[in-house]
């Protein structure tokens, strides 16, 4: 975008011309941060269920003053004939078009009354996520749901209901498993059109390093140390990108050094079946053929009920995972530092990757892994020393 | 625009070994000639209900993108 930018810049300035996008992201806030960084001021619509039915991005369309599309899939190289073409047509105005004429609203999200229309509740559902109405996103899971109960096989109910799904896993209304099944869903999709480059993306995004075409979002601090140097305040993001959306690609799996013995061998450390800090494992994606590779989740959110929160004053969290046979972890362990503060209450994420060779035998890695950490909670006023196991399951096809 | 380039790599291999179209460049659905389709979508800015349409009355560049 940054290219056309600057070459249409004096059309843009002048007024003879406007720039809009839409954006085809999971998080659009990130969007706003880079529009931000590059300083790029035109109006961005949101599109992450796809609507538009964008098979790969980025792409550019020419709309006349008419609202009629008069070139798609415009070439930056052929900027010269945008000018000398499309900027200088004149156009014909089609007959008024009263509805197109009425200012943009919502309409009103009535749940379908025939269960068996999957598109009316799949309308119903693409509502109420596009105009974000969380307190509603499970109304709009249940109908994607609905919607492929009569309709099994349709990539864009599945890559929908993912995105409903992951929405709803970055809402205060999250359930456990939504990541995850979010995920699966975009798989479910991508199954069924390997060559859908946005749900292609959207697996990427959080997958493993040797399946990243490139970094998604490492041009962040880069972008707010840039926009901070301008003596302006970045833009807030929702929900911060995780080491999947920074890495960088890799031909090869890197591994990472471990200590030369794990932590708590003799497995002595009292246990937190989870009273303490909620876990949950995503496994992106959670199926791989032999010689492929997955990005392991491992999720820790300390539990607001019993108001815990994580003790800084002592060491950081530790996890420790096993390697399945056939497959290779990019190492076992992984020790993530505490924040300056004395106590936190920050969702913490440890990831892993694995990539089974090609002789690796069909069937599941069941890979055992534990993490120990420092916890207090304020209901009983306890400050403890605990280790929670858990185990990941990756399916080798 | 070497995410495009990798994009249309990407999408050349992922249909390896299917019978599908490998040369399919990026699409959109909207027709040329046509007008472009009133959906409406949440403006970046505040989420407001916003459409392509309402930006008629001069000619527009759309980019459709991800800031990734």
């Amino acid at each position: 975008m940054p290219g056309w930018h600057d070459a249409i810049k004096d059309l843009y300035e002048s007024g003879e011309l406007q720039v809009v996008g839409i954006i085809q992201e999971q998080h659009p806030d990130r969007c706003r941060l880079f529009m931000q960084w590059k300083q790029m001021g035109w109006p961005i619509l949101v599109d992450s269920l796809n609507l538009l039915e964008v098979s790969a991005v980025p792409i550019t369309v020419a709309i006349d003053e008419y609202g009629i599309v008069r070139e798609k899939g415009l070439r930056l190289d052929k900027a010269e004939e945008f000018r000398t073409g499309f900027m200088q047509a004149k156009f014909e105005a089609p007959a008024p078009d009263d509805a197109a004429a009425a200012p943009a609203q919502w309409p009103a999200a009535v749940k379908p009354a025939d269960p068996a229309d999957p598109s009316a509740w799949a309308d119903f559902a693409d509502l109420i996520v596009r105009s974000n109405d969380l307190d509603r996103i499970d109304e709009a899971i249940q109908a994607y749901q609905q919607a492929l109960k009569s309709q099994a096989g349709n990539g864009w109910l599945e890559f929908r209901l993912g995105v409903a799904l992951r929405k709803r896993y970055d809402s205060d209304g999250r359930q456990e498993g939504d990541f995850q099944a979010a995920v699966d869903h975009w798989k479910a999709a991508l199954d069924i059109d390997p060559n859908q480059y946005i749900w292609r993306r959207r697996i990427q995004q959080y997958g493993p390093r040797l399946d990243k075409p490139y970094p998604f979002y490492d041009w962040v601090p880069q972008a707010r140390q840039e926009i901070a140097a301008r003596g302006e305040t970045p833009a807030g993001l929702i929900i911060e990108p995780g080491g999947a959306e920074f890495a960088e690609p890799a031909k090869v799996l890197a591994t990472m050094e471990a200590p030369a013995e794990r932590p708590d061998p003799g497995g002595r450390i009292y246990r937190d079946e989870g009273e303490f800090i909620a876990l949950e494992k995503v496994v992106v994606p959670n199926s791989i053929k032999p010689g492929e590779a997955s990005r392991i989740h491992v999720n820790f959110r300390p539990r607001e009920e019993i108001k815990a929160h994580w003790n800084n004053e002592v060491d950081g969290l530790e996890v420790w995972l096993n390697e399945g046979e056939g497959c290779q972890l990019d190492g076992s362990y992984r020790s993530l530092p505490n924040p300056p503060e004395v106590v936190s209450l920050e969702e913490r994420k440890a990831e892993f990757e694995i990539h089974c060779a090609e002789s690796a035998a069909p069937g599941p890695r069941s890979l055992d892994g534990y993490a120990l950490y420092y916890v207090c909670e304020d209901v009983r006023g306890t400050c403890l020393y605990r280790r929670q196991d858990f185990q990941v399951i990756v399916e080798v096809r | 625009m070497r995410r495009l380039l990798f994009a249309m790599g990407a999408l050349l291999l992922a249909a390896c070994g299917s019978t599908v179209d490998v040369t399919a460049p990026a699409d959109i659905a909207v027709e040329v000639g046509k007008p472009f389709p009133n959906l409406i979508l949440p403006a970046l800015e505040d989420g407001r209900p916003s459409s392509i349409l309402q930006f008629r009355g001069k000619k527009t560049l759309l980019h459709v993108f991800a800031s990734w």
